[in-house]
């Protein structure tokens, strides 16, 4: 009995002994929505844009006061950075909530590997926020903007980088997961959104930035940064951008502008797209085939055509497939030529098709990427043409 | 050993005398000389030979009666009778005499107290040490009116009243068949209340309805004044927070109760009976599940099961989220609560002790106040707790929401007894949950339930059907199956007698087959 009564005892005690070691009230934290990473000197610059919730909640009014506020400090690592960090900060940084990285561009240039390593390591990191470079500029510079609507700037980021990705094509969200598995790995290469400040980078961090109906500084994706083993090493333009959408089946919906067989244009809008990545050894050589299955409908008409013909659906088909075919084709070769690097995930699909193959190029993977052929089929359905059917422009000319 | 061993003092036990006067001494001695004894002497006979005494207790019994049974018989009908011999005088005035229903000889003087105490009329005759006891009970007892605590849009208005036999009659018009039967025990030493078992003959188990009886008899107290009293002495484990036998008010689910094989115990006195053994689930359903359409049931038995959940768990999981796994939350919600929790002076966990306590007071006071004033205390309460905790920064308002939902959910129960049990363990959940966060109240959920996969109820395992799972009585457990699959009782309950009703078939389909 009394052994017993002295297990309970001890099950009780483990209890309460070990109790409230970790425990944070919700007022004692200091959330962090963003984080950016810099290299300045040889040291790490950090910097944190931190939610101050009393100006975030919608029921009081605001008092004018900015809704996030940014603490920056500097380190040999990362981590001592952060820890200095609490010398500036009221509370303790909690970083769990953190919704994007931001790398500067100097960094990215010199090499991501290092200071990513401690956001995936760390246990209060989750692996579901995006990461993003910062274009022509450094991180601390894009975590200073104020952005009008989400009030927290990095929501801002965080939202229309996937909303663009989904209805644009230019951007992809990739976490810290998707990083650090493909810095690991020599033959593929990784991309990644880049974020530049259009207007006055002082401008940005006022107050008056959130307040005129126009504001003078934005923060804008300009497409997505190429690296190699780690290494920032070019920007994709927007057509090359949303072709590589296309090639890694991240496109959900875009638009896509074609000529009318008798002048003027017409834009069709791809509401579904499906790649399928099929690679091949022929003597030992590989190939390449890429299908593309989009469905579209027609979005906008600005030229005479009748779309009431079935003739005009198949040169819209035609018509799109080929645009979408030959921007692929020249992205494809550009990628191949100047930056030398795998982002399309060719190598993986040789490996999955034939692994003792790859297994002799691997070593040679690059360098045989730069003459891969690759063959791209587009096969372009139309589905709509919306609730109009033939063009203003159309009647007009017929009267 | 009720009515034996009552006997206070060693005169109870003799028996009568044959003096009439001093019969009546003793008793008025006994009684105490109160005044509400009502001692009528009267002499009968041509002759004026005979002398008896018609003695009862005001108010317990009818005046109506006795006027109109015994009075009137024996001064007016008796006249005309010749007889000298005192044993042919009495058997005249039991067998001939004397109208009432029910009447009866006695010799002792326990048997006289019992009689009069119970509202019976006893007549004593010089003379004789034999007196005859007529049956003119008629107390004052409340009307029938509908039940307070549970009601219902649809089904029987009717509840029971605090007199038993109202509440047996009650039962027996919904069960109108020979194998209703009543067993009654006197429990109580001083009270000397009737209870009475219930039960289907061939329906409730024998071996449970002897257990009953059984720890009835075993019950030596002086006083038995509700069904709290016996719920206490006879359920299986005494040390559970949870209600291991069920009560209601409503005859319609008593008897739905019984035709489960389950038993009833009726106490005078108290309109809510006890029945045994209560299932866990029988505190979940509702009369009205069974009159409405079975899908309608089937939902709002997931919502109750729902709302158990949520009034057990909400302020718990409210201080182990947002003082431990604040990762948890989405991050919109968390800035959102952060921003309400700015300036709360204090933690999470005394934030939601205050608020639930300031609930459970208000509750309390809300029930016991006397009525004129309750909207003062509603007007005090929603004002300060509501809105004034929230705008002095005492409290967030989030926290008055949690409290909201968990109070609105307590009341979702049809059964009273587990929300109280619900209500108590709140508590200790909350104040685990604020030590080591949602392990804590997943370690104190794992308790809980090992304890009630623990208990019993007469035998019966409280969780069943769910532990052990029985697949067939799911039928009538979480969610509620057309009334044409019901055709079989609970199989732990009853267990002999298990078939509740054959196939139904459409009268086209039967008109097909007998052709």
């Amino acid at each position: 009995m009394s052994k017993c009564k002295a297990l309970c005892l001890l099950m009780i005690l483990t209890i309460f002994l070990s109790g409230c070691w970790s425990k944070r009230e919700l007022n004692e934290l200091a959330i962090v929505a963003a984080l950016g990473i810099d290299k300045v000197d040889n040291e790490f610059d950090i910097t944190v844009q931190v939610v101050i919730p009393g100006e975030i909640s919608s029921k009081q009014p605001t008092s004018g006061r900015s809704p996030v506020i940014t603490y920056h400090s500097k380190g040999a690592t990362v981590f001592e950075a952060i820890r200095k960090m609490t010398t500036l900060t009221a509370r303790k940084l909690y970083f769990s909530h953190l919704q994007i990285v931001v790398l500067g561009d100097e960094l990215a240039r010199e090499g991501i590997g290092k200071p990513l390593d401690l956001i995936s390591r760390d246990h209060e990191f989750r692996n579901d926020f995006d990461v993003i470079v910062a274009h022509d500029a450094t991180a601390e510079e894009v975590l200073n903007v104020l952005t009008p609507i989400e009030k927290v700037p990095a929501t801002k980021l965080l939202n229309s980088l996937r909303t663009s990705e989904k209805s644009w094509g230019t951007t992809q969200s990739i976490n810290i997961d998707e990083i650090i598995n493909t810095l690991n790995s020599k033959e593929n290469s990784v991309v990644m959104s880049a974020i530049e400040i259009q207007g006055d980078k002082n401008v940005g961090m006022e107050q008056t930035n959130v307040k005129r109906s126009k504001s003078p500084v934005l923060l804008k994706y300009a497409g997505l940064a190429v690296f190699k083993e780690g290494k920032l090493i070019g920007l994709l333009t927007e057509d090359e951008s949303r072709s590589l959408g296309f090639l890694r089946d991240k496109i959900d919906s875009t638009i896509e502008i074609l000529a009318c067989p008798k002048g003027g244009t017409l834009s069709t809008e791809i509401t579904h797209s499906k790649t399928k990545i099929k690679g091949k050894f022929e003597n030992g050589a590989p190939k390449i085939k890429v299908f593309i299955d989009v469905n579209q409908n027609v979005g906008e008409v600005e030229c005479n055509i009748d779309l009431t013909k079935e003739k005009s659906i198949h040169y819209i088909n035609k018509k799109t497939e080929e645009i979408i075919k030959k921007r692929i084709d020249k992205t494809i070769s550009t990628i191949q030529q100047n930056y030398r690097v795998d982002v399309f995930g060719f190598g993986e699909a040789l490996h999955r098709t034939n692994p003792k193959e790859w297994k002799k190029i691997k070593k040679d993977w690059l360098t045989i990427f730069q003459e891969l052929p690759v063959k791209v089929e587009v096969h372009v359905n139309t589905q709509g043409i919306g609730t109009m059917e033939n063009s203003l422009v159309n009647k007009t000319e017929g009267e | 050993m009720s009515i034996s061993k009552i006997a206070d003092t060693s005169q109870n036990n003799n028996q009568l005398y044959s003096s009439l006067s001093q019969n009546l001494k003793l008793i008025k001695n006994t009684l105490g000389n109160s005044n509400d004894l009502v001692i009528r002497e009267i002499t009968i006979g041509k002759a004026e030979q005979y002398t008896l005494a018609i003695i009862y207790i005001d108010g317990l019994s009818d005046k109506i009666s006795i006027s109109n049974s015994v009075i009137d018989k024996l001064m007016l009908d008796i006249e005309d009778h010749q007889d000298t011999e005192i044993e042919k005088i009495i058997r005249y005035l039991r067998d001939s005499c004397l109208t009432a229903g029910d009447v009866n000889d006695i010799f002792h003087f326990s048997a006289l107290y019992n009689s009069i105490l119970k509202g019976d009329t006893v007549i004593l005759i010089d003379e004789s040490s034999t007196g005859i006891v007529t049956s003119t009970q008629g107390a004052k007892d409340r009307a029938i009116m509908e039940p307070a605590t549970e009601s219902v849009i649809r089904g029987p208005r009717e509840s029971f009243t605090e007199t038993l036999r109202t509440n047996t009659a009650l039962l027996r018009r919904k069960i109108k068949s020979p194998n209703l039967w009543i067993k009654t025990r006197i429990v109580g030493e001083v009270t000397k209340t009737e209870v009475a078992v219930m039960y289907i003959n061939d329906i409730a188990n024998e071996k449970i309805v002897a257990e009953v009886l059984a720890r009835l008899d075993r019950i030596n107290i002086d006083g038995i004044l509700e069904g709290g009293y016996i719920e206490d002495f006879i359920q299986d484990n005494k040390f559970t927070i949870f209600p291991t036998i069920y009560n209601s008010e409503r005859p319609d689910v008593i008897a739905g109760e019984l035709l489960d094989g389950k038993i009833a115990i009726l106490v005078d006195g108290s309109p809510f009976v006890l029945v045994v053994p209560a299932l866990f689930t029988s505190f979940l359903q509702s009369a009205e599940d069974y009159y409405q359409h079975w899908m309608i049931s089937s939902l709002v038995r997931i919502l109750r099961f729902f709302g158990i959940a949520l009034a057990l768990v909400a302020p718990s999981l409210y201080v182990a989220i947002t003082t431990f796994h604040q990762e948890m939350l989405p991050t919109p919600m968390l800035i959102s609560i952060a921003s309400q929790r700015e300036g709360v002076p204090f933690p999470a966990v005394v934030e939601a002790l205050i608020m639930e306590i300031a609930f459970e007071v208000l509750r309390e006071a809300g029930l016991r106040m006397p009525r004129t004033i309750g909207p003062a205390v509603s007007i005090v309460g929603t004002l300060v707790i509501g809105q004034a905790a929230v705008e002095a920064g005492v409290v967030s308002a989030v926290m008055v929401i949690i409290v909201a939902l968990t109070a609105i959910c307590s009341f979702l129960f049809p059964a009273y007894g587990l929300s109280n049990t619900v209500r108590a363990l709140r508590f200790p959940l909350m104040i685990i949950s604020a030590v080591v966060g949602l392990f804590g109240l997943m370690f104190g959920l794992m308790i809980i339930l090992l304890h009630l996969c623990s208990l019993r109820t007469f035998g019966v395992p409280y969780l069943s059907p769910f532990g052990p799972l029985i697949l067939k009585d799911q039928k009538d457990a979480l969610v509620l199956f057309p009334r044409r699959a019901l055709l079989t009782r609970p199989r732990l309950v009853s267990q002999k007698n298990t078939v509740r009703g054959h196939k139904y078939f459409n009268t086209k389909k039967r008109n097909q087959k007998n052709v």
